[in-house]
């Protein structure tokens, strides 16, 4: 490999620190209002954001694991399409206050759908995202509603899965940034008690 | 009414229902049957434990009571927390305890009761109530001490209250927490240890600076004694850093070199209004005044930094509180970071009444420049779709997937500096200076033809655009040149009537020549329209003429105009230096023979030789008034 893609990719953030939760609907505009008042530029009303995410897998004799690449484009700017491989998630010891999984984000053309499937790619499951967007120095924070489609590829017809918004608050990292952690404990806690940003094992979840 | 009738109650003999099943019957016919199960009739003991388990002992005894003595309440109490602790040890636990208890009683009373009937070991005398002799006169006195001390008492606090309401009520705001509270919401504050520190830095708005802004808020210790003129004064101080104190400014000036070549001229000059802040100032002020300083600091030591960083082909010089850079040959720009401590009080007086040539507009848009730098520090374009990464551009973001050239990205990291920033629009302020100077000096000079300029409102810090009209005097409406001006960085570019565009550099001579052609144009295009009006014939016209002596500047344009009926010729020559002048052909009649050979009298004419018109000898005010009368009067001549 070239040395100075080496060098690149020591540097690149692979690592995402994720804190979870989830709010009612009801209680969405006061976590806003919090959210707007922790959160850089807040005299700007906050960010909105839809996107479409289709999670493509590989299912083969010879992978034990399937392997699965999401990818996402927004609805709102149709030309940014996004590819994105998320690790296995590490719920670490207690002193680690959030979950890290390792990630690997390109930017896309549109035509990576078709690439995925002439590659044996086959699409798994996909959904709609709709929400607010924060950011509070490096920390992202989306406060996101997940939708159903109705029909497969067609974004227009979609029917909420849950009467409830999801919270996450995430960070990109190289390794070895324990201390983002450390803030990102902090500004959860500024959060209680109308949201409760936690470490959610997914594990436990699929076995649900 | 009649006798009563005896009713006679008893229980009922049958049992309470228990549940009722439907069973298949035992012959198995597929036929069902209904069965009642009872409940089992209670034995006696059992009836006995369930009615004592319904009384409640704790209410009868109150009752009964009435006045309990304490000790009695004690053991109600003692006995209540043994049967809330253990309520369902045993169903006869409370009842024994109780009766338990009644007992110790009991045995107490008793044995009183004996040591009373039996004085042999022990008699009950009765207590002889010691009878204090006492002295009216001596409770007199200390009564009244005592109520003496009591209404000092009473006295003293009242002053004390009457006093804090009259301070409550004449100066409403100088309680200290109701300060602190009014300077947490406009400033960031925070409680370290004992202290109270507050920021009054810009980092929070996107500045990168070094230096900190931490300033630490104190209670007044005000001496009751000093009230007499501390009816502004407030509860609360803040204590600034000390490199902070004082009144910063930064000043722009915009300099032709010969006048000033000292690079220390700048060192100095504090205008006298600005002087220190008074050290009772009030805190909102004094905070404002003390984030100017360090805002100041901050746009300096960028504008040094990138003084010495940058790379451009004339060296910038910062000399101590002073940046100089040229701007164009001739023309300096210096900044100069003026900052008084505010403590050398002896501060001699300004050497010389200030001059106020600095630059207010260059001024502010440096800070506004450095406002824009924050704010692009902190506003993050928003990342579609969420999962991408923040801080990075969308274009950037989609510079991967469209393949975008290295020269492409190269160019999107390029971003101006502050100082190159500043320097163009210095730049564009000198040459829109220079520009007007130049348009009003012919303005003001010219009476023949007219100039007239319009500046456009709309413009920005880098770009303005100024339409000039040159008309003649009387002939407004019918003759008319006007070219547009658009001022650049360090070129105005100049589109004419026609269409034609010319750049001119920043050199103020260029414009000159400029417009003095375009004014001998005009005069060109007035003859035209004059000799379409009187019906003169155009016969040739030339905006560059080859002949004739050469003009400073620019090429002289002519015309040649023909009478109604042939027999009359003028030539008008117009150059940027030598003026207008107007040649008449004169005809071969004067002093020699009538050429019989020519059928017609206009014929005459050909080839005369041209004589100059002195047209200052005309009536009128402007050429065109009078190339009118000319043109009228060899008409009226020839009849």
């Amino acid at each position: 490999m070239d040395s100075q893609l080496q060098q690149a990719l020591k540097l690149a953030p692979l690592h995402e620190y994720l804190l979870q939760g989830s709010i009612i609907d009801n209680s969405l505009d006061v976590l806003i209002h919090r959210l707007r008042g922790l959160c850089d530029n807040s005299e700007n009303l906050p960010e909105k954001f839809q996107d479409h995410e289709m999670v493509f897998t590989m299912k083969n004799t010879s992978i034990p694991q399937p392997v699965y690449f999401r990818v996402r484009h927004s609805l709102m700017h149709p030309e940014c399409w996004h590819l994105r491989y998320v690790g296995q998630i590490e719920m670490g010891d207690k002193n680690r206050h959030t979950l890290v999984r390792s990630c690997i984000d390109v930017s896309t053309s549109d035509n990576v759908v078709q690439f995925l499937n002439e590659m044996g790619f086959r699409l798994d499951h996909e959904f709609v995202v709709k929400g607010y967007y924060f950011h509070k120095g490096r920390m992202k924070v989306t406060v996101s509603k997940l939708f159903r489609m109705l029909q497969p590829g067609s974004t227009e017809n979609i029917e909420s899965i849950s009467n409830s918004y999801l919270v996450e608050l995430s960070v990109m990292a190289t390794t070895g940034q324990d201390s983002v952690a450390e803030d990102m404990k902090n500004f959860s806690e500024q959060l209680k008690p109308l949201v409760q940003l936690e470490k959610i094992d997914h594990r436990r979840l699929q076995v649900m | 009414m009649a006798a009563g009738v005896n009713v006679c109650v008893e229980a009922l003999i049958e049992n309470k229902i228990q549940e009722v099943r439907v069973v298949e019957k035992q012959e198995g016919n597929n036929e069902q049957e209904i069965q009642e199960i009872y409940v089992q009739p209670l034995s006696l003991s059992e009836n006995l434990s369930k009615l004592a388990s319904k009384i409640d002992f704790y209410k009868d005894e109150s009752d009964e009571k009435g006045k309990p003595t304490s000790e009695g309440e004690k053991e109600t109490e003692e006995d209540k927390t043994v049967a809330t602790f253990q309520p369902s040890l045993w169903p006869w636990d409370s009842v024994r305890n109780k009766l338990k208890s009644a007992h110790t009683e009991i045995s107490v009373l008793l044995d009183v009761l004996n040591i009373a009937k039996e004085p042999r070991y022990m008699v009950l005398d009765q207590v002889q109530q010691t009878q204090t002799e006492s002295k009216p006169t001596l409770q007199l006195l200390s009564k009244k001490r005592a109520l003496m001390s009591a209404a000092n008492l009473l006295m003293s606090g009242s002053e004390r209250l009457r006093k804090s309401q009259a301070e409550t009520s004449s100066k409403p705001k100088t309680d200290f927490h109701i300060e602190l509270l009014i300077l947490r919401q406009k400033w960031r504050l925070k409680k370290a240890g004992n202290t109270i520190l507050g920021d009054l830095s810009y980092k929070s708005a996107g500045s990168r600076y070094w230096q900190g802004g931490t300033f630490e808020v104190i209670k007044a210790s005000s001496l009751p004694g000093e009230s007499t003129d501390n009816t502004n004064k407030s509860s609360l101080e803040v204590v600034v850093p000390s490199d902070l104190e004082g009144v910063a400014y930064i000043q722009v000036e915009i300099k032709s070199v010969p006048d000033s070549m000292d690079l220390m001229s700048a060192m100095l000059k504090m205008p006298s209004g600005l002087g220190p802040v008074p050290t009772e100032a009030y805190w909102q002020q004094k905070l404002e005044v003390a984030q100017n300083v360090l805002f100041c600091k901050e746009i300096f030591a960028q504008l040094a930094r990138e003084a010495v960083q940058s790379k451009s082909s004339i060296p910038h010089i910062v000399v101590g509180n002073q940046i100089i850079t040229n701007v164009f040959p001739g023309i300096q720009l210096s900044i100069v970071l003026c900052h008084s401590s505010g403590k050398d009080k002896d501060k001699k007086p300004p050497l010389s009444p200030h001059k106020l040539d600095h630059n207010h507009v260059l001024e502010h848009s440096l800070h506004q420049l450095l406002r824009e730098l924050h704010h692009k520090n902190v506003h993050f374009p928003p990342p579609h779709p969420v999962t991408a990464m923040i801080g990075v551009s969308k274009k950037r973001r989609l510079a991967g997937s469209t393949a975008m050239s290295k020269r492409e990205l190269l160019e999107m990291t390029e971003s101006e500096s502050l100082l190159d920033q500043i320097i163009k629009q210095t730049k564009h302020n000198v040459l829109r200076l220079r520009t007007m100077q130049t348009i009003d000096g012919f303005a003001a000079n010219l009476s023949d033809p007219q100039l007239a300029a319009h500046w456009s409102c709309i413009n920005n810090s880098l770009e303005a655009s100024c339409r000039v009209i040159i008309t003649s005097q009387g002939y407004d409406l019918r003759a008319w040149h006007s070219f547009v001006l658009q001022i650049g960085v360090d070129t105005i570019k100049v589109i004419t009537r026609e269409g034609k565009v010319f750049i001119l550099s920043y050199e103020q001579q260029e414009l000159q020549d400029f417009i003095m052609w375009q004014i001998s144009q005009h005069q060109i295009s007035v003859s035209q329209n004059l000799a379409r009006l009187m019906g003169w014939n155009i016969l040739s016209t030339s905006t560059a003429v080859g002949v004739g002596e050469l003009e400073s500047s620019g090429t002289a344009s002519s015309i040649v105009l023909a009478s109604p009926n042939h027999d009359r010729i003028i030539a008008i020559k117009s150059g940027p230096s030598s003026g207008v002048k107007i040649y008449l052909q004169s005809s071969q009649t004067n002093g020699s023979k009538i050429r019989s050979i020519l059928k017609d009298s206009k014929w005459q004419h050909v080839g005369g030789e041209f004589q100059e018109v002195d047209i200052s000898k005309f009536d009128g005010r402007t050429f065109a008034s009078k190339l009118e009368i000319l043109m009228a009067v060899l008409v009226k001549s020839n009849r």
